[in-house]
């Protein structure tokens, strides 16, 4: 009884993701043939469609997350249906809020939402408070479901165990899952997160109802709002990794990873690090003191060690001249990792205060951002996603099929990606519903970037094809 | 210049890191049963993790300081240009902008090996302004931002007409924002 329940909201997560999933890359791919002029927005139809587009993406990848998370964790601890259950609704009922304010109301100040844009009234008077109150709504859903998981981990494991810092000692008595370490590691940084994001919305709130009487400061208000939204972004691809620290070897037909020492400390360090490194979004602010820019700039660079050093090595070795038994699932692990370690190293070459120069905010952001999440995150959960519903009918999908998504998954996802970055080494800059004349490229180059992501749109939806009737089936099956 | 070595330098790294993992993708196809995998697997990841360290040190100790804070930082500048950015336009001018009273601004005239600082702040939401070469390639940028003022230096090397664009998405105009100024 308990698991079905758990088998049917997970289900049901998949369904709900997936379905918006496909929704928002059709948006990414109006929004490149705008860019393109095949096709002619209203530059707020434009803006509408990105904020949405950014918005959904982040927040159903995050969830899809947290349900495999949750679903695994199963396995350790018991965990909160109710918490679950409760995030679920209130993430449907604060997307559909958002959609309102934005292809309703006109809300259209990204995803990031940086004050004082969202304040700025050049829409409808109720999109803001609409905007923000789903913002809210989003907020306080997942802080409930992950302060829930971490209290489950914390009524089995101590405080010390759940971080495994008994491994650090020269024989540990007992074992913390590598899978326990990182969700929690996760969570530490998500519930961090989530509740600066409830510090801003209410910041916003306080001076959006004060009339003018009270204005929030610009600088501070940048730093909130990067906190927030680098380190959700970061902490949903760990996510993704403590799914494949889980299920990797299982599904390979080998013997669980185990934590050992060096695992621990990484995991120890990359929880601190994480926590400083969106400070390279304000390095073009000059204004912020000189010691945090450089923090930044050590912090991105170094955040990036432990997990190339202990999680790409461990899943380089489990591979290398090993003979295992390779299904979507684990090639989509494989692939995500490959996809991962590229938009890294865009990342790091952007986190260089001096490349960032003539970098930021240029098509190289979406650049590298897009290559971690449509070919490393994505891949990670569609992953789990795919192991998940194999479990019902316990066949794979035919080879062909999984062949075909394959390659054209990674064929549409490179020429996509190339498009960008090619752009934003050619200093094209991001978040232009068209290009000025100056621009020879830009227009050719989203031209590229629009059919590429048809590919890949074509492979997302063989894939929810192929699964999707399984996880209906779990859905409605009695019991 | 830069332009091409950092798309260089990227493709270089990514074209490596795909290569790496398509080889270790067909040696596993390629494996018998009784094969072992890695050999001495934790020395590996050891020399690995310290070559990663100290390859991110050098690299982080070479580029830190050339961040924009630190160029010209000894100099006087010779020349001040101000600079406001509102919903959708730049205001530039030789005297400084009372945000009360912005004025009309100024046409800028820069010379070739002065050292100008442009003092940029915004009237309104947060803008971007970045400076566009002749070739149409970033030279600088900064933020524009309402209450501060950010402050960056630079020398002009090439004469022609250079662009201001905005790089901080501010509205449905964003795309529209532009301005110039010529380098004599
Ligand atoms: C193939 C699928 C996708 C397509 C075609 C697509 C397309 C786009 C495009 C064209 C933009 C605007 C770029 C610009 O600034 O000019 C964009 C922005 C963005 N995308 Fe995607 N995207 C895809 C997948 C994803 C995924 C998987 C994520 C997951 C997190 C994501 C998150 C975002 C975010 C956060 C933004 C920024 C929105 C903003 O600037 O406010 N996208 N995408
Ligand atoms: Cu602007």
């Amino acid at each position: 009884m308990e698991t079905s329940k758990f088998n049917k909201i997970t289900a049901l997560w998949i369904v709900v993701v997936l379905v918006l999933f496909i929704a928002s890359i059709v948006l990414g791919i109006i929004m490149r043939l705008n860019q393109s002029e095949v096709i002619s927005l209203y530059p707020t139809t434009f803006y509408t469609d990105m904020t949405v587009h950014g918005l959904t993406m982040i927040g159903i990848w995050f969830v899809a997350g947290m349900a495999a998370i949750n679903y695994i964790m199963e396995r350790y601890v018991k965990t909160s249906f109710y918490a679950n259950l409760t995030a679920l609704i209130l993430t449907v009922f604060g997307v559909v809020l958002l959609w309102v304010s934005a292809f309703v109301g006109d809300f259209h100040a990204g995803w990031t939402f940086l004050h004082p844009l969202p304040l700025k009234l050049m829409w409808e008077k109720w999109a803001t408070p609409m905007f923000l109150t789903s913002m809210a709504i989003l907020g306080i859903g997942w802080l409930i479901w992950s302060l829930s998981l971490t209290a489950s981990l914390l009524k089995k494991y101590s405080f010390s165990q759940v971080f495994a810092w008994q491994h650090l000692t020269k024989d540990p008595k007992t074992e913390t899952p590598p899978f326990v370490l990182i969700s929690m590691v996760t969570l530490v940084g998500i519930i961090t997160c989530l509740i600066v994001a409830v510090v801003l919305i209410v910041l916003l709130f306080a001076e959006y109802f004060s009339r003018g009487t009270f204005v929030n400061d610009a600088l501070l208000m940048k730093n909130l709002t990067y906190f927030f939204g680098h380190t959700i972004a970061n902490e949903m691809l760990y996510l993704g990794l403590a799914i494949i620290y889980e299920l990797f070897s299982e599904i390979s037909g080998k013997p669980k990873w185990k934590t050992t020492w060096y695992v621990a400390l990484a995991w120890n360090f990359t929880m601190v690090f994480i926590l400083t490194a969106f400070f390279h979004h304000l390095y073009m602010d000059f204004v912020q003191p000189e010691g945090f820019q450089i923090i930044g700039q050590l912090a991105s660079y170094f955040a990036s060690l432990p997990a190339a050093g202990v999680t790409v090595f461990s899943i380089i070795i489990a591979v290398y001249k090993t003979k295992i038994k390779w299904s979507l699932a684990n090639i989509l692990f494989f692939v995500g990792v490959a996809g991962w370690v590229v938009g890294g190293l865009g990342a790091v070459i952007d986190a260089t205060i001096s490349n960032n120069f003539i970098l930021h905010n240029t098509l190289w952001v979406p650049a590298h951002f897009h290559t971690y999440n449509a070919m490393g995150n994505v891949l990670f959960s569609l992953g789990f996603f795919y192991w998940f519903s194999k479990q019902f009918s316990g066949e794979e999908i035919k080879y062909k099929f999984s062949k075909l998504t394959i390659i054209l998954l990674i064929l549409g996802g490179a020429g996509f990606l190339a498009a960008f970055y090619f752009g934003g080494a050619d200093s094209i800059p991001r978040r232009y519903s068209t290009y000025p004349v100056e621009f020879t490229t830009a227009k050719t180059l989203a031209l590229i970037g629009a059919t590429f992501a048809s590919v890949y749109l074509i492979a997302i939806l063989i894939f929810f094809a192929n699964i999707s009737k399984r996880c209906l089936n779990v859905i409605f099956s009695r019991s | 210049m830069q332009h091409t070595s950092i798309l260089l330098l990227f493709l270089a790294l990514a074209g490596a890191a795909i290569l790496i993992f398509i080889y270790v993708f067909r040696t596993s196809k390629n494996a018998n049963s009784d094969e072992g995998g890695m050999t001495n697997a934790l020395r590996k990841r050891f020399w690995f993790i310290l070559i990663l360290f100290i390859v991110l040190g050098i690299f982080a100790s070479v580029t830190i300081p050339k961040s924009p804070y630190f160029l010209f930082a000894d100099e006087q500048p010779s020349r001040v240009v101000h600079i406001a950015a509102a919903q959708y336009y730049f205001l530039m001018s030789n005297e400084a902008i009372d945000p009360k009273n912005p004025g009309a601004g100024d046409t800028i005239e820069i010379n070739t090996g002065e050292l100008v600082e442009f003092r940029v702040t915004s009237l309104d939401v947060n803008h971007g302004f970045a400076i566009y070469g002749p070739n149409n390639d970033i030279v600088a940028q900064t933020q524009a931002m309402p209450g501060y003022v950010n402050r960056l230096r630079w020398k002009f090397t090439t004469p022609g007409t250079y662009n201001i664009l905005c790089l901080e998405y501010c509205g449905n105009g964003h795309q529209l924002m532009k301005s110039t100024f010529t380098v004599k």
